[in-house]
């Protein structure tokens, strides 16, 4: 039997065992209905996006219509001129759609006060935790492991159940190990990896997004194997080895992210998006109780190029309007940064966790790829705000001069432009994440070695010195 | 009958001493095979046959003695004394889910032994399993087929040792009658056979010299007779039934 063959009598063995095959098979069905369900979710995200672009063009034509003119006030415009900004799926999106089935990706936003337009919905992180939305990236960090377990926690100890251990352990042959490991892996990464592949010629995703994504799924899965090969030649029964196997699974994916989860919310609180909105609400409304000049007294504070254009007649005026809105802001700068600064702890904190949480450290550079975790929609609204301040400086000349705002002005107000997707490869994660399935691989590979030396030199059972050649069949 | 007996040693065990933890399981056995020669090994539960027979197939080291495989020690290298032998556990089990040839084949790779269809085709013909059953899956085979697969995977890898652990256990007697053709069929080609067994009976029909193994070391050799009935079956019961104790 030559070295192509021996490797497919490998493969007829793999595939043969029914167990075997309908793991790699749902594995197969599993990915391929994650990466559908990602292209729904993004299609479904552009098709809102579309829908809502069709409704703002009829907006701003009504409003057009009824306030700019000969006679037009800007700040009527100002008022009801919702201008529409929107955060395309990025084109990884669809494998990894992390925040963005929570955060908005529309906003249409207006002249006043911005904390109360972000936080709509919340921002925050449960990705430590919460299994969240079923995509490919749930599959690889939740599914995968079960489908290794149920391929590879066996891989000595059936041998061993059924009698053939001693029988190969006896041929001179070398390699057995190697090739049965390197083939369970080559099958389950096919399987999972294909649809991705597929997904990402139908989204005309990036080569270079699929690829790191592929290699992520690479080293995760080595991780798994690793153990499985560290656990299997370490116990005497299969049983034993996947009950020791599910028990890490549970323990690696699921209960220490959800102490770790809890633990960073109470090192770091953060308080909620809504608090910045009513704090800043309170501050307008509180505008209305305190005389004008007290409020642009705090407005020229920051924005002292309008001193001496704040007079006018009557009891209101936009102008003043305006600058109790952009004051009400300003007055919750401080709890903003705050905010800001807890959520980029906790973020840390969190990319932290995954040098050491291979499923953490998967997810955070998947997300941080494909731009859907909070460093993605931070963006989102960063763009935002930067975009309502260029909506505010296109305002005040006409609300401070008194100039009127015609047809021609309101074709000028500055339109939103979506920013281009920032994901980025998380190096460091990748890195611990390749150090911790390279070290996994290596471990269990040592333990095959060391148990065959430990057995050989101080005289065991013949069960255990049979086990112990596992490491010249390996090697 | 003993025509094709050399005088090299194929297997040569000296002084071999092995412990498992407190308990001594070998005090000092020496044993020798020669080319060409049937050995029998019987012994009780726990007398030291696997321990034996693992010390040959270099799973462990001995504490005392030496093991030498066609003169390699199979503790120093392991790789080198496995290719000159050829094993066949106690409870043969191949892989299921392939057939009487592809396991062959597949074992054979395993061995890094190739051998040619007509080589594996001649094994399992030399066992008597039948043609039709060669491209079955083991699954539905009996235990005595299965051994005749294992047998004609030991044949197909044409080398000069071949231990056997309880051969004939569970096979029917006429089963029994075919493997012992086929062990003959092995000392024409000066294969040198280790049977370790409970089996007196199939012992004696076959054995050109069986040992018993007792308090860790080879207690009584007895050398077939080259007339009349090969050993006196009832002495050798009587021997067997004082394992242990001083002869």
């Amino acid at each position: 039997m030559s070295a192509p063959s021996i490797w497919s009598a490998e493969a007829r063995l793999l595939l043969r065992s029914g167990r075997n095959l309908v793991a790699l098979i749902l594995l197969l069905a599993l990915s391929s209905a994650a990466v559908w369900a990602g292209i729904a979710e993004v299609e479904h995200q552009h098709a809102t996006i579309k829908r809502v672009e069709a409704e703002q063009v009829r907006d701003l034509a009504a409003v057009a219509e009824a306030n700019a003119g000969p006679e037009g006030d800007a700040g009527y415009n100002a008022y009801y001129a919702f201008m529409l900004t929107q955060g395309p799926p990025p084109p990884l999106a669809f494998a990894a759609i992390g925040q963005r089935d929570l955060q908005p990706y529309v906003l249409r936003v207006r002249a006043l006060g911005l904390q109360a337009q972000l936080y709509d919905s919340e921002v925050y992180n449960p990705e430590l935790a919460l299994p969240g939305v079923f995509d490919w990236a749930f599959v690889l960090i939740y599914l995968l492991p079960l489908v290794v377990i149920a391929l590879g926690h066996d891989l000595v100890t059936g041998e061993r159940e059924t009698g053939r251990l001693r029988l190969l352990l006896s041929l001179p042959g070398s390699g057995l190990w190697r090739r049965r490991v390197g083939l369970r892996y080559g099958a389950v990464l096919a399987a999972l990896g294909l649809p991705l592949v597929v997904g990402g010629i139908v989204m005309v995703a990036p080569v270079s997004g699929i690829a790191i994504m592929l290699l992520t799924a690479a080293l995760y899965c080595g991780f798994w194997f690793g153990l499985a090969m560290l656990i299997g030649a370490s116990l005497r029964t299969s049983a034993t080895a996947a009950a020791t196997m599910i028990g890490c699974w549970i323990v690696l994916t699921l209960i220490v992210p959800t102490l770790a989860n809890a633990t960073i919310a109470r090192t770091v609180p953060v308080a909620k998006g809504i608090d910045l909105t009513l704090a800043q609400r309170e501050m307008v409304h509180h505008g209305w109780d305190i005389p004008k000049e007290e409020t642009f007294e705090r407005f020229f504070v920051n924005h002292p190029e309008w001193r001496g254009k704040e007079e006018f007649e009557g009891r209101f005026h936009w102008k003043w309007y305006y600058a109790m809105h952009q004051v009400g802001d300003e007055a919750v700068a401080a709890d903003v940064a705050a905010y800001r600064a807890s959520l980029a702890r906790r973020e840390e904190l969190t990319k932290t966790l995954g040098f050491v949480l291979p499923g953490v450290g998967t997810m955070n550079v998947l997300h941080r790829l494909a731009d859907t975790d909070i460093e993605g929609q931070l963006a989102y609204q960063d763009s935002v705000a930067a975009f309502h301040k260029s909506l505010r400086e296109f305002y005040y000349p006409y609300l401070f001069e008194d100039r009127m705002f015609t047809q021609a002005d309101f074709r000028r107000i500055p339109r939103y432009e979506a920013r281009h997707s920032t994901g980025t490869l998380a190096l460091g994660s990748l890195g611990a994440l390749g150090l911790l399935g390279l070290l996994a691989l290596w471990l269990g590979s040592l333990r095959i070695a060391r148990s065959g030396i430990g057995s050989r030199s101080k005289g065991r059972g013949p069960g255990m010195a049979a086990f112990g050649k596992l490491a010249e069949i390996t090697h | 009958m003993n025509m094709k007996i050399t005088s090299t040693p194929a297997i040569a065990i000296e002084g071999l001493e092995q412990s498992y933890g407190h308990k001594q399981v070998l005090r000092g056995l020496d044993l020798t095979v020669k080319r060409g020669e049937i050995y029998a090994l019987l012994g009780g539960n726990g007398a030291g046959k696997s321990t034996t027979l693992s010390a040959l197939l270099g799973f462990i080291v001995p504490q005392a003695g030496t093991v030498r495989v066609c003169g390699i020690d199979p503790a120093a290298d392991p790789r080198g004394a496995r290719a000159t032998m050829a094993y066949v556990p106690e409870n043969v089990s191949l892989y299921e889910h392939l057939t009487a040839r592809e396991n062959i084949a597949y074992f054979l790779a395993l061995a890094d032994a190739m051998r040619g269809r007509d080589a594996i085709e001649g094994a399992l013909t030399a066992v008597g399993l039948a043609e039709e059953a060669w491209d079955k899956r083991l699954s539905g085979f009996s235990k005595g087929m299965r051994q005749k697969v294992a047998i004609a995977l030991a044949l197909a890898r044409d080398v000069p040792v071949l231990l056997l652990d309880e051969p004939t256990s569970g096979l029917d007697p006429r089963a029994v009658l075919e493997f012992n053709r086929l062990l003959d069929a092995a000392r024409e080609r000066e294969v040198a056979v280790l049977m370790v067994t409970h089996d007196i009976v199939s012992a004696v029909d076959i054995a050109d010299r069986s040992g018993f193994l007792g308090q860790g070391r080879i207690e009584e050799e007895r050398e077939a007779s080259a007339s009349g009935p090969r050993f006196d079956l009832n002495a050798l019961h009587d021997r067997y039934a004082r394992a242990g104790e001083p002869a």
